[in-house]
């Protein structure tokens, strides 16, 4: 969908880095158009998908619990790995900080616990 | 240490239509799953590598299991429709 300028998609450095930093081995350069293509066809179906399950919520906003559900559907989530050890695995702190809730002073709990 | 995903361009590539928002945090999620599909795709295209007794990673050995796993990642359409 669309030209290829119109929706430039993640960068180059940063899908050649994380697909190096996993991959462990060398890696060609000729690799990168492959990987941009897969990247495409991936955020393509993950969109769909997001707003599907949304909708299906009946929501107009992509919540946390969307990609979570999406993730179980992936076979990445399952009952031996649950959401946050993936999360503390994978994800920089920053991140982190989003999305497992931290106790801070005062019995305030950021951010707030999801509902289950 | 890993690389930081551009938010604003992941934010628009969550989203096909702009009527859709993206809510609190879900953009880290998916940059969590961004790292799982990668960290998955690099782990098989390394052992197809491997399989044909070469050590570097080329652009056939990623075709061919980017087939495989983005039909996985097709199962995320199949339950609600």
């Amino acid at each position: 969908t669309g030209s290829a300028k119109k929706d430039p998609g993640l960068s180059k450095s940063y899908i050649m880095s994380v697909f190096k930093h996993f991959a462990k081995t060398k890696v060609s350069t000729d690799v990168y158009p492959v990987l941009k293509e897969i990247m495409e066809r991936y955020f393509d179906r993950l969109a769909d998908d997001l707003e599907m399950f949304a909708a299906h919520a009946k929501r107009k906003t992509i919540e946390v619990e969307d990609v979570e559900l999406l993730m179980r559907r992936q076979g990445f989530v399952t009952d031996s790995m649950p959401v946050n050890v993936l999360i503390e695995k994978y994800l920089p702190m920053e991140s982190r900080k989003l999305l497992i809730p931290v106790a801070t002073s005062g019995n305030y709990v950021i951010p707030k616990p999801r509902r289950k | 240490m890993l690389k930081r995903v551009p938010k604003t361009t992941l934010k628009s590539l969550m989203k096909k239509k702009a009527h859709i928002r993206v809510g609190t945090a879900a953009d880290a999620m998916v940059e969590l799953n961004v790292l799982l599909f990668l960290h998955s795709l690099a782990e098989e295209a390394r052992t197809k590598a491997f399989e044909e007794k070469s050590a570097t990673i080329k652009a056939h050995h990623v075709k061919a299991v980017s087939k495989v796993l983005v039909r996985n990642s097709a199962r995320g359409c199949l339950g609600l429709n």
